[in-house]
């Protein structure tokens, strides 16, 4: 990969790094419902007091020293305290980013794996009864909403068949392996709503993908010279194909993340999802702020990595 | 290449078969064979685990488990009852107060708790500022300890204070010392798990989101309880809760919804308990005077508007459709669970639904519709009547009733705006007063104090409403505060409470039942407080706990999922598939040879 | 020699010719697309569900979906005379679902328009001066909006500005313009490319006479189809965020009904004749815009339609 590509794509994955540090800030500062106020709603402080509270927030000094007071902070890792429960935000970060981690992480990679899959073997046999009725599946999947397919799978899975538990993380008396048991069931219904809800973009992209690629000089070529179909397929046309689609399913993870959060609210999975949806009707902005940072940077790291390995992968940038 | 990774996943597979046996003999409880164990589900979680940080519901429950009181309420009607003080006696003028704590006590790290801990709390209480906590020290009171089992209680003006009793959890003043003096919110988010603490349960693990645990404190003074630890399971919603009572995998469900309590009424082996109400649905006017941005609608002011909107309201549709019969229809402020002091109106003396009195009340007073809308107007100030109306959507049932109200003030002409609000939005309305009239809730004590107190005029711009004002309702509190005749008093508060279903600062809609449901074939022996009717979980006290038990040859937890062997033949058929998916090209290749 | 013959026919002008040949390219396109099965099944879906948005006053009593007025039994299940069974408040849940997709497709459409313009614009200015300063800057903020995660945005700004039907409009436009933005970028890219842009602009003409009249035209396309995409999306997104609880209570969209089924406590009582219509309803309405999007994309997209 040309150096001139590596800088310039690292270079604009900091810029927009900084760009949503700055709107961060403003974001909250801006933001009607000031947090001192609500402080003292239930406190009854005098004036003095919230003089020292605000001096305490760094909320009385002008708004571009506060700003580099926060960038300051955000270099330095500190996120703050919550406003709610008085504990650093990372304590509480930390707690959540496991089953946030478990759901997202398994249930993007099934998608992945069989949405290519899938798509693959759609794309190849255009017009099949397989390529057929998986798009008409693909397409059906991609139109469900998430949260309310998630409430369909807990009424058959949990409610009527009682297959599985209906929410929650575990029961919390396990031990060894029976505790990983424990947390496959809880981890079921979740983890199959997230897949389900995302298998059908990916087998979707990964199909189109391929019959552009299909359309090909190259594969013309490869067949003219005899080579076997699944040897075209295997070596020069899903190859190629990956290529995009990939760059494509890193870029979904922003809604991917989404989906996360209206999911943890329905499974009540006690993730990141959950933390932000219970942090914005509290108002608890130090926790807000932090995981709308944290989010942006992960997708932004997932871009770069995006950007990285096509750079790698493909020889036309390669020597940029 | 290919050959290696198809054997490798052969082996792998070998492997996890192989393990198979092993893992499922591991397979069962992590309880020990003996322990009894009550497994609780709550639909909230703990915000603070420290008495002085307690924000919500279960914060609240939690330190009623874990620590005393001077003195409890009792589970009959919540009156004092003896606590850590077998009793408290006052002085002719009750200026001094003396009372005697019982022999014995001990903390849960085995010191013993003396009347230096209970004078080092209440101290601590005022010197700190404890907002929580400091209106049970009216007049600055004083505190000498002559012994390790007397407590001293001086006051400048005659009280009745320790009677009330002072909902204030006494703590271990070894522990609390150092920061006595310290910035509140540091003394609030000192962490305190685990705690030191005299009651029958101390606070041992918090695992934020899913749950806390409480177990059995083997100094506790009184009797020691049959449960050796209470496990608390945080639901987020109410499916998953009652799925988990329905299949044994919790014993007791707290804080269910009414849609589902229908649903477990005459289901095996599972008991419902409607408690009485301690909480009451609040739609409260705006009189104006917050800050620059409050600008309420000026009929307001008048009576007779008032009372027009509470003749719209059919109290009963409520009561039926928002909380599917499990509610009472409103009437004072004063909640029914303070049973001693809570006034009933009879029925032919409250505002009757009557919206065509209504219509004529606000015709007659010459609030006409003058332009044709359908909305009316004020004469005096031309404004029409636009109403806006947040509505707290964490209280229950709270948007839901601003719905039906929305269309019962269209029928009398009025046409208002429901917004729905969270709590931390609901504040800024509160503060800024930039509403006509709001919904949201009152608690308030066993006590009527704090409840009658939040409607002075005093309390403008702190806990009231909408700023309402009248000096006859603050004489007549100022009245409740200076009376120690129980029944004298209790005759003031009757008055001060008519005369505010009178003056109408607002309308009581509802008062919700509190729902929970247990399992009849795990425990029994639970001791509701207060009354029959009462809160099975420690509420107002711990006494519930003291008394349950299991019962005989109760079933096993059994909680939903496929068993390990399914999984375990699950992920081996998956590696199936992916060795032949990996080792096709192999035999493909040998195929083409 | 003799002279050929003049023509006596008045040369058309250059409009009539541009029209022309419009028609011409649209009636192809239609050929085309009734060739797509899926478009055309998604094409009669949303004609249907279209008329049933605008005729629903006439369908339904509006009195019964007033919680203050309904006069059915409270939750009711199926019967002949509540096909769909009745909510909490006693409101006939078909009822409900006529009126909502009114609210439904509303916010979708209105808020895909807001997404489009908005998207568009900075797409084809961004495109238009390609390479320039004005490029990277627009280009940044586009890739930073496509990072942001939207859902927490849409929250905060929700919780913030309160929930109304404006605001939830307002939010999803906001937070999903910028994948068009991208399209039409690249699309505008290879058009300027094209020789008759090459050739109008040595003819000396102006920045809004090429827009206009070269890239304009030849991104429309693109951006319809896009939209029509979006349109799938801002109906997910809608229903996402109110099954989150910031839907307005007043506006009952499908996913608020599914929000009210849900927190009533719909799954447990099993109240099944509530909850899931309204998600059905979604998923028909859905699936017919994206049916008739990708379609769109086959025949508006030369690469495409190759194959």
């Amino acid at each position: 990969m040309g150096r001139g590509y590596l800088v310039r794509k690292l270079l604009h994955a900091l810029a927009t790094l900084f760009f949503v540090v700055a709107f961060n800030f403003v974001l909250f500062r801006v933001m009607p419902g000031d947090p001192i106020e609500l402080l003292t709603r239930s406190e009854k402080l005098t004036p003095d007091d919230v003089a020292e509270l605000q001096a305490e927030y760094g909320l009385d000094q002008p708004l571009p020293a506060q700003f580099v007071n926060y960038l300051g902070d955000v270099l330095s890792v500190d996120m703050g305290v919550s406003l709610r429960t008085g504990l650093p935000v990372s304590t509480l970060i930390s707690e959540r980013v496991w089953p946030t981690f478990l759901l997202v992480g398994i249930g993007t990679v099934l998608a992945t794996v069989f949405g290519v899959l899938i798509g693959i073997k759609g794309g190849w046999n255009r017009g099949s009864r397989f390529d057929t009725r998986s798009l008409y599946g693909s397409l059906l999947f991609y139109s469900i909403p998430e949260g309310w397919l998630g409430m369909l799978l807990l009424i058959v899975f949990a409610g009527t068949l009682g297959w599985f538990p209906a929410g929650g993380f575990d029961t919390g008396e396990e031990t060894g392996f029976a505790a990983v048991i424990d947390i496959a069931n809880h981890l079921f219904l979740p983890v199959l709503t997230l897949t389900l809800g995302y298998i059908g973009e990916y087998a979707i992209i990964m199909r189109s993908s391929l019959l552009d690629t299909v359309n090909e000089d190259y594969i013309t070529t490869a067949r003219a010279k005899g080579v076997p179909e699944h040897l075209v397929r295997r070596r020069h046309a899903v190859p190629n194909a990956f290529l995009p689609t990939f760059t494509l399913i890193f870029l979904s993870f922003g809604y991917v993340l989404g989906g996360a959060i209206v999911i943890e609210v329905v499974f009540s999975w006690p993730g990141l999802g959950q933390l932000t949806y219970d942090a914005i009707n509290q108002l608890d902005y130090p926790v807000i702020q932090a995981i709308f940072l944290l989010t942006s940077a992960l997708v932004i790291a997932f871009n770069l990595a995006a950007d990285l390995t096509y750079g790698f992968l493909d020889p036309r940038v390669r020597h940029a | 290449m290919r050959r290696t990774f198809g054997n490798a996943t052969l082996v792998g597979l070998l492997l996890v078969l192989g393990l198979a046996p092993v893992a499922l003999a591991q397979t069962g409880e992590g309880a020990t064979e003996d322990e009894v164990v009550l497994r609780v589900g709550t639909i909230l979680d703990l915000a603070n685990d420290n008495p002085w940080g307690v924000v919500a519901g279960y914060d609240w429950g939690v330190a009623t488990t874990q620590y005393d009181m001077l003195l409890q309420f009792s589970n009959e009607d919540l009156s004092p009852s003896p606590g850590l003080a077998e009793g408290c006696e006052p002085n002719k003028d009750h200026t001094r107060w003396t009372c005697t704590l019982r022999e014995g006590l001990k903390w849960s790290d085995g010191t013993p708790l003396t009347s230096e801990d209970v004078a080092f709390t209440f101290r601590f209480v005022i010197d700190n500022s404890m907002s929580a906590y400091r209106s049970y020290f009216p007049f600055n009171p004083t505190f000498e300890t002559p012994d390790d089992r007397t407590l001293i209680w001086k006051s400048e003006q005659p009280t009745f204070a320790p009677d009330i009793p002072p909902w204030v959890y006494i703590v271990p003043k070894s522990v609390w010392k150092e920061y006595d003096g310290a910035d509140k919110k540091e003394i609030k988010s000192v962490p305190n798990t685990p705690s030191v603490a005299s009651g029958p349960f101390t606070l041992t693990e918090w695992e934020r989101g899913q749950g806390w645990t409480m177990e059995r404190n083997p100094y506790y003074w009184g009797e020691q309880p049959v449960v050796d630890r209470i496990e608390y399971r945080v639901f987020d919603n109410q499916e998953a809760m009652v799925q988990a009572l329905r299949n044994g995998e919790i014993d007791f469900a707290d804080g269910l919804q009414a849609s589902v309590f229908g649903t477990l009424e005459g289901a095996d082996n599972i008991a419902t308990q409607r408690v009485v109400s301690d909480w009451w649905l609040n739609l409260a006017f705006n009189f104006g005077g917050q800050s620059k941005d409050a600008d309420p609608h000026p009929a307001l002011h008048d009576r007779t508007v008032r009372e027009a909107i509470a003749m719209a309201i059919d109290k009963q549709e409520i009561v039926d459709k928002v909380y599917l019969g499990l509610a009472n229809p409103g009437d004072t402020i004063i909640r029914e669970a303070s049973t001693y002091w809570h006034l009933d109106i009879p029925q032919d003396e409250e505002y009757p639904y009557d919206p065509a009195a209504a219509n004529a009340l606000l015709d007659e007073a010459g609030y006409e519709d003058t332009d044709g809308d359908g909305v009316r107007e004020d004469p005096e100030s031309g404004r029409p009547f636009e109403l806006l109306m947040p509505a707290s959507d964490e209280t229950v049932g709270a948007v839901e009733a601003g719905q039906l109200i929305v269309g019962y003030l269209k029928e009398i002409g009025m046409d208002v705006e429901l917004q729905a609000a969270s709590d931390g939005k609901m504040n800024d309305y509160w503060g800024s007063g930039d509403f006509d009239m709001y919904i949201w809730y009152w608690s308030g004590d066993p006590d009527p104090n704090y409840q009658l107190w939040v409607f002075t005029s005093g309390q403008c711009g702190s806990w009231s409403d909408g700023c309402w004002s009248d000096p006859d309702y603050d004489a007549l509190y100022e009245q409740t505060t200076t009376i120690f005749d129980r029944g004298e008093r209790r005759d003031v508060v009757f008055e001060a409470q008519q005369y505010v279903y009178d003056a109408l600062p607002g309308v009581v809609l509802a008062y919700p039942s509190w729902l929970e449901a247990y399992r009849t074939d795990r425990f029994t022996d639970w001791t509701p407080a207060p009354g029959e009717d009462g809160y099975l979980l420690p509420t107002y006290n711990y006494n519930s706990l003291l008394t349950v038990r299991p019962v005989a040859g109760a079933s096993e937890a059994a909680s939903p999922g496929l068993p390990a062997w399914i999984w375990i033949a699950g992920v081996a058929v998956i590696g199936v598939v992916v060795w032949r998916v990996a080792t096709r090209g192999r035999r493909e290749q040998d195929l083409e040879a | 020699m003799p002279e050929p013959e003049q023509d006596l026919v008045v040369p058309p002008s250059a409009r009539a010719v541009v029209w022309a040949r419009r028609r011409r390219t649209a009636a192809a396109h239609w050929t085309t697309f009734r060739r797509n099965r899926q478009g055309i099944v998604g094409l009669v879906v949303l004609s249907v569900f279209g008329l049933i948005a605008i005729f629903a006053p006439l369908l339904v009593d509006e009195t019964q979906l007033e919680p203050a007025t309904a006069s059915a039994p409270p939750l009711h299940p199926p019967s002949l005379q509540y096909p769909l069974g009745t909510d909490n408040f006693g409101r006939p849940v078909l009822g409900l679902i006529v009126m909502g997709s009114r609210i439904s497709l509303m916010v979708g459409l209105t808020a895909t328009f807001g997404a489009i313009v908005i998207g568009a614009f900075v797409g084809i200015t961004a495109g238009y001066f390609g390479g320039r300063w004005i490029d990277s800057v627009l280009s940044a903020i586009t890739n930073w909006v496509l990072v942001l995660p939207w859902v927490v945005l849409a929250i905060v700004l929700s919780s913030v500005l309160g929930r109304s039907v404006l605001n939830i409009v307002v939010v999803i436009a906001i937070t999903s313009w910028a994948s068009t933005a991208r399209v039409v970028r690249s699309q505008v890219l290879s058009v300027r490319e094209r020789a008759y842009v090459e050739r109008s602009r040595a003819l000396g003409a102006g920045h809004w006479h090429l827009v206009s009249r070269h890239i304009l035209p030849n991104v429309m396309p693109i951006v319809f189809a896009n939209a029509v995409l979006t349109v799938a999306l801002v109906i997910l997104a809608e229903t996402t965020l109110s099954i989150l609880g910031l839907g307005d209570p007043q506006a009952v969209s499908w996913g608020v009904i599914i929000e009210e089924s849900f927190s009533a406590g719909a799954l447990t009582a099993g109240w099944w004749w509530w909850l899931i219509p309204p998600g059905v309803a979604i998923v028909f309405v859905t699936l017919s815009f994206t049916m008739v999007g990708y379609a769109l994309d086959e025949v508006l997209n030369p690469r495409l339609r190759r194959r």
